[in-house]
């Protein structure tokens, strides 16, 4: 499987998981259920709505990527950018989520730390691709 | 608590409100955001606005202050609105205190005191004769009055990996107070500089307090530039001989004879001289909790409601989380049926023997029920708190029955006459409040029974102190047939009687059962009314001299 295959493929079941997660985060607000909506939990609520917007954004990330190196002939992402944006989709929403099942008063979970890797992951990627586009004839 | 007044926080504030009130004419007016009151002598035209800046108080009773064009100098309206009530009252029929003591409703009040307390680090600044220049941190009762100075701790705080370590290794974060980490006597002082009857240690102190706010920081082991008064403390004793000299009453109107406090808002004084207190681990945080973990809002009313108190703190767990052994067997030492009303730790020894905000609370002095309290204080006992009904020699000698206390020597009328009834005709204003409030008390009520109870509260209705005609009308409410009663307790005269008499009537005539036989404890004859022999007798033998509880 080409690394632009995986890509597409892992966005679309990514946005899949993410949309619904959405779904299920306005079921929460629906039925105001304490653990997400009450004052004490707004960590909480940040944290699962970062997580649904972060996985959400990935997803179309690693989409873009994906149509991105097809649209180009003979051009494809190097293995490493492709895993690079995958494990940046999956880390960004986990470490959100995770951030949010277990608070500290004021502060996320240790789940959060999973967010700065996620970053440098997307940072890299992004740049890669930036960088290999404008070298491509 | 402090807060900017607005329509929004004076919960009584209502544009075209008129009050009257010792010979003049008060006028509340809306515009906008702000609230005026002007004011007249009686038959004269109304005055410019004053605006009504600030409001004390938020859940029980608010007062309001008014601006004075004079620095930050504020003005106490003389008017305060009770809020379960949706009344306003003047403020003088808030406290109890003698109905001849006229109200000073006096400019600087809130400078000179009520923001000692009522704001986070206050400072009055005194400018000269009645001029203040006031400064505080916050109005409410912000963070810091109870974690100290938190610069250092948002600073050190920036950093995620500290935080991050404090959270995974439960170590203590040194930065900042918690009181739930002090020893027992530290952290009580945390809530005690201000729950707690103080004074100055001296003159310089009172002077560097007003200039420059309390030196007191939470976590430390002393008020610093105040002490907490204990009249049967051996401490700080030159300062109280002091005090003693120049206000004469202060002890009288705080304090019971044997030194127990009696008035709310205090509660220190007693959780100090309470025998748990010596073990150096009991504290306010031992029940009570300032940051519930359940936030959800109907828990949050339920813990405002409930004094604060922790989860499962308003029962017996309160006292068995330490004295766990009492659990397996509590009739035992009670006496009583283990599920009743008299198995219950807090009702023997924490029973409602202290007043303020219109009514009486728990004594924060766990101390255990005697007859003799009653008899060399005045303080009723917590016995014949629940049991209205029962004479005080009863009480004694129930007591020497069960626990081997001694009875003292009781005058006649102890034996023969219900201890309520006796105080509430022959007491002083403190022991009629603290028995017209308990008539009104669910369990009371279940024990002495509710019939007899009518004529005593109707009586009460035109007692000379305001706040004993609240207490009354509010516990009449809670009798069968009188839950609709209305009543203007800040009435005056003729018309306190017409309402009272109307209220006898209706009892007579429509509630009372006839067939009702009144044990002759009661005092009272089988058509309802007193025995009138013995109740002119205690009633000329009341005791009037003027109670002013200092809350």
């Amino acid at each position: 499987m080409k690394p632009s295959d995986r890509n597409l493929k892992f966005g679309w079941w990514s946005l899949l998981v993410f949309l619904s997660l959405g779904g299920v985060l306005e079921i929460l607000h629906g039925f105001k259920v304490g653990w997400y909506v009450d004052v004490g939990n707004d960590v909480r609520r940040l944290m699962f709505t970062l997580a649904h917007a972060h996985g959400t954004a990935l997803a179309l990330v690693n989409i873009a990527a994906g149509l991105t190196a097809r649209s180009f002939k003979n051009f494809e992402m190097r293995r490493s950018i492709s895993l690079s944006l995958i494990w940046a989709g999956v880390l960004f929403p986990v470490g959100f989520f995770l951030g949010g099942v277990v608070t500290y008063g004021g502060d996320p979970g240790l789940g959060i730390w999973m967010v700065p890797i996620a970053a440098i992951l997307l940072f890299y990627a992004v740049i890669r691709i930036a960088l290999d586009l404008s070298r491509f004839d | 608590m402090t807060q900017v007044a607005t329509p929004q926080t004076l919960l009584g504030a209502t544009g075209g409100a008129e009050f009257s009130f010792g010979g003049r004419d008060y006028k509340m007016e809306q515009q906008g955001d702000k609230l005026f009151v002007r004011t007249r002598s009686l038959g004269r035209t109304y005055g410019e606005p004053q605006q009504i800046v600030l409001v004390t108080g938020s859940h029980t009773l608010q007062v309001p202050w008014l601006e004075t064009h004079d620095g930050r100098t504020l003005e106490q309206f003389p008017f305060a609105y009770i809020v379960a009530e949706k009344i306003w009252a003047p403020v003088s029929q808030t406290f109890l205190m003698p109905p001849d003591v006229k109200e000073y409703y006096s400019i600087g009040a809130w400078n000179g005191a009520c923001m000692d307390c009522h704001v986070t680090e206050g400072q009055s600044r005194f400018v000269a004769s009645n001029t203040w220049d006031s400064r505080v941190a916050e109005f409410g009762i912000a963070c810091e009055a109870c974690h100290s100075e938190g610069r250092e701790h948002i600073s050190l705080n920036h950093d995620p990996i500290r935080r991050f370590k404090i959270h995974l290794t439960n170590k203590t974060d040194s930065s900042i107070t918690n009181p739930n980490r002090l020893t027992g006597p530290n952290s009580g002082l945390d809530c005690g500089q201000c729950h707690s009857v103080w004074a100055f240690k001296g003159m310089e102190d009172k002077i560097d307090f007003n200039r420059h706010g309390a030196t007191f920081r939470p976590g430390q082991p002393d008020l610093t530039q105040r002490f907490v008064v204990q009249p049967s403390a051996p401490d700080y004793s030159e300062q109280k001989d002091f005090i003693r000299k120049t206000e004469p009453d202060f002890f009288r109107n705080r304090f019971w004879g044997d030194g127990m406090i009696r008035v709310t808002g205090r509660e220190l004084n007693g959780v100090q001289a309470s025998p748990c207190f010596r073990g150096g681990n009991f504290s306010c945080i031992s029940c009570h909790e300032m940051h519930p973990t359940d936030m959800r809002q109907s828990n949050l009313n339920k813990w405002a409601r409930s004094a604060q108190l922790k989860p499962r703190m308003e029962s017996d767990e309160a006292c068995l989380q330490c004295h766990k052994t009492m659990a397996s067997n509590i009739s035992a030492h009670t006496h009583h049926p283990a599920d009743s009303s008299g198995s219950r730790c807090y009702n023997c020894h924490m029973p409602n023997t202290t007043f303020g905000l219109l009514h009486a609370m728990r004594s924060h002095q766990v101390s255990s029920p005697n007859a003799q309290e009653s008899t060399e204080f005045g303080r009723p006992n917590a016995c014949n708190l629940c049991h209205l009904n029962k004479t005080l020699a009863w009480t004694a000698e129930e007591l020497q029955t069960w626990y081997n206390i001694s009875p003292p020597k009781l005058p006649d009328e102890d034996q023969k006459i219900a201890a309520a009834a006796k105080w509430i005709v022959k007491g002083d204003a403190g022991q009629r409040a603290l028995i017209t409030w308990g008539m009104g008390w669910q369990p009371a009520q279940e024990v002495s029974g509710r019939d007899w109870l009518y004529p005593y509260l109707i009586y009460c209705l035109t007692d000379s102190y305001a706040a004993n005609r609240f207490l009354a009308w509010k516990s009449l409410q809670t009798l069968p047939g009188f839950s609709d009663f209305s009543f203007t307790y800040t009435a005056e005269g003729r018309s306190l009687n017409n309402e009272a008499a109307s209220a006898l009537v209706k009892w007579l005539r429509q509630v009372r059962s006839p067939s009702i036989v009144f044990p002759p404890e009661m005092m009272l004859d089988p058509d309802g009314r007193f025995q009138k022999e013995t109740f002119e007798r205690l009633r000329n033998e009341r005791d009037e001299k003027p109670i002013l509880l200092a809350e």
